[in-house]
């Protein structure tokens, strides 16, 4: 199901974060959204997903306006994972996972065998059968995101969108987490997630779009478009990109700040990018 | 909003996604035993005391003249009564502590109380002679106005306990001191006001319980139906609306249903306190946090607690009786004092 942004502009305190911001996420694709602190992700991800009404412009999935969807018909085929969600923390995995059929369910009706069906096949996809029986508030970060990931699942998505689902995770816990979303984006789901870590989209997403003052600084392959000119007009700070050996993949480091001569000798010998 | 189930493979029922959790039914057994207790206590002692055979054939026959007018014209409407009471504050409680997402929450608290309780005082004051229906509308009328007041303050712009709270104690503190304010000068200040004030069942009779009913019911209902959205809520307000839920407007009908429950309260007991913080705090302790069950024994707890305290005070000083809501307050101001120092 195709997901188009058109001109949209939101707000946010009162000033404009996303500006005029047009694009298409077809069927299927796994892309990251990357961008500087206050260039309009988490923003953009909201209004995507109509957790905030545009200001002007229009978001469109499968072709209909978002608004006309009912709220918890549009739960059905897009979930959305806020930044920390810092409830629930007294339940156990599993009723948190009960949660996300929440817009499946009317007021006074009975849990169906989709339902259980659907509970057991996120606590399955997010990798958290075994800890099922376990509160959020004795799990590690990283199972409690996995807990969360479950909960979106639930909702049996066919558009899932993730707000920075890697910060504060280990290294370890942070390839899990997008081996996970990498799975399910195989199995057909459509993943949108606001990512940090550089590297980690590029190994993981096909498409990085990135965001600066609110508007698209670049959009495409990460192969392309991690140029260290792009990156540092977008981030403000020189980057160096090298490649990942194993996967061909760009790998963008920034310089350091202090650029003194020792450092500086022979960084092109190594392979490295040159200085912009 | 049924759309995406399969229909003839049903299962179990709406509790489902909670039973792989222990469930303590042996300790809301031993409440309902409880309550059963306390009911049973309420019937026979009093002024007069009164044998088990006694109440049973007060209850179910006019033969016995004396018992039956102790029974069934006195104590039994007034048991009922303390037992809608009880499970109105306490399940107004549980919702308000949902909804705000605040332990502290409570209709006292929050103001909502004393809104009811200016509006049922304004009322008395403006007709002495007013039906029983009259005032609960009026508590009604003023438990809505309390709710509404705080939805506007509190939740225009960012939801934060600390506002919440800051509106609350400017509101209690407000209608509170309206209602002293018009009791003391008008020509009603009676012994009935300071039981009004403090809260009691001094003279709830069959009336309060009939006027009571057409907000109790449909309140209670209403409250269990939001149940699976209190739920929801309390994931957050983005992983709410993530997954569908209009969240302003459950807030909104959260508040409403508590502002009703509040003055089901008010109308026939006047301003009883610390109930509603208590009972699902307790409850808590014995079903979690999910709203399907903590709404039921919350109220189940609010009915054994006022009962008992109702009792607690027909007896201390018989033949006299002291407020009801002085004995509440005995029990739950250390209660909040340990919620205090307990949740830093």
């Amino acid at each position: 199901m195709n997901l188009s942004v058109r001109h949209l502009t939101l707000a946010y305190g009162g000033r404009t974060v996303v500006d005029d911001v047009s694009l298409e996420i077809a069927s299927g694709e796994m892309v990251a959204i990357v961008g500087p602190n206050g260039s309009g992700k988490t923003t953009l991800l909201r209004g995507m997903s109509r957790l905030q009404r545009p200001g002007r412009g229009d978001v469109l999935l499968g072709g209909a306006d978002v608004r006309s969807i009912g709220a918890r018909q549009l739960a059905r085929t897009l979930a959305i994972l806020p930044q920390s969600p810092e409830g629930g923390l007294d339940l156990t995995v599993r009723e948190l996972t009960w949660r996300g059929r929440f817009p499946h369910q009317g007021i006074l009706q009975r849990a169906t065998k989709q339902d259980y069906d659907a509970v057991a096949w996120a606590l399955e996809a997010a990798d958290v059968g075994a800890l099922a029986e376990r509160q959020l508030a004795s799990l590690s970060g990283g199972e409690r995101q996995r807990a969360w990931i479950a909960l979106a699942l639930s909702q049996q998505p066919r558009l899932l969108l993730l707000d920075e689902p890697t910060s504060f995770l280990d290294v370890a816990h942070q390839e899990e987490i997008m081996q996970i979303l990498r799975r399910l984006n195989r199995d057909g789901m459509t993943v949108v997630a606001v990512l940090h870590d550089l590297a980690l989209a590029a190994r993981y997403t096909d498409r990085i779009i990135a965001l600066r003052e609110g508007q698209v600084a670049f959009d495409g392959p990460p192969a392309e478009v991690f140029q260290p000119e792009a990156l540092e007009r977008v981030f403000g700070w020189r980057m160096i990109v090298l490649r990942d050996p194993d996967t061909g993949m760009p790998v963008p480091i920034p310089r350091r700040a202090t650029i003194a001569p020792r450092t500086h000798d022979g960084a092109g010998g190594l392979g490295l990018a040159p200085p912009v | 909003m049924a759309a995406g189930t399969t229909a003839g493979s049903r299962v179990i029922g709406v509790w489902d996604g909670v039973r792989e959790r222990r469930r303590p039914l042996m300790l809301s057994g031993l409440a309902v035993a409880a309550l059963a207790a306390v009911g049973l206590l309420s019937l026979m002692y009093g002024a007069v005391n009164l044998t088990p055979p006694d109440v049973w054939s007060g209850l179910t026959s006019s033969s016995n003249v004396f018992a039956h007018e102790v029974v069934w014209q006195i104590r039994y409407p007034r048991l009922l009564d303390g037992m809608i009471v009880g499970a109105a504050l306490a399940v107004a409680g549980a919702l308000l502590q949902g909804v705000t997402r605040n332990p502290l929450a409570d209709p006292t608290i929050l103001g909502i109380t004393a809104a009811s309780g200016l509006a049922s005082a304004t009322a008395i004051v403006i007709d002495r002679e007013i039906p029983q229906w009259g005032i609960a509308m009026s508590c009604a009328g003023g438990g809505l106005f309390g709710a509404a007041v705080l939805f506007v303050i509190a939740w225009r712009g960012a939801i934060s306990p600390v506002r919440l709270a800051l509106a609350g104690v400017a509101l209690s503190a407000f209608f509170g001191a309206a209602i002293v304010a018009l009791l003391s000068s008008s020509r009603t200040f009676l012994q009935t006001s300071l039981g009004f004030l403090a809260g009691g069942l001094y003279g709830a009779e069959w009336s309060d319980f009939h006027a009571m009913l057409p907000y109790a019911i449909p309140a209670f209902a209403a409250a269990w139906l939001l149940s699976g959205h209190l739920n929801v809520l309390a994931l957050g307000d983005d992983v709410a609306g993530g997954l569908g839920l209009a969240t302003d407007r459950t807030r909104m009908a959260v508040l409403a249903v508590a502002g009703l429950l509040t003055a089901v309260a008010v109308s026939t007991a006047g301003l009883v306190s610390f109930v509603g913080l208590v009972c699902p705090h307790i409850a808590r302790f014995t079903v979690g946090n999910d709203h399907r069950y903590l709404i039921p024994v919350s109220a189940l707890y609010g009915a054994i607690l006022v009962a008992a305290a109702d009792l607690v005070a027909r007896l201390v000083i018989s033949p006299a009786e002291i407020p009801m809501g002085i004995v509440t307050a005995a029990v739950g101001a250390p209660f909040l004092l340990y919620l205090v120092k307990a949740r830093g």
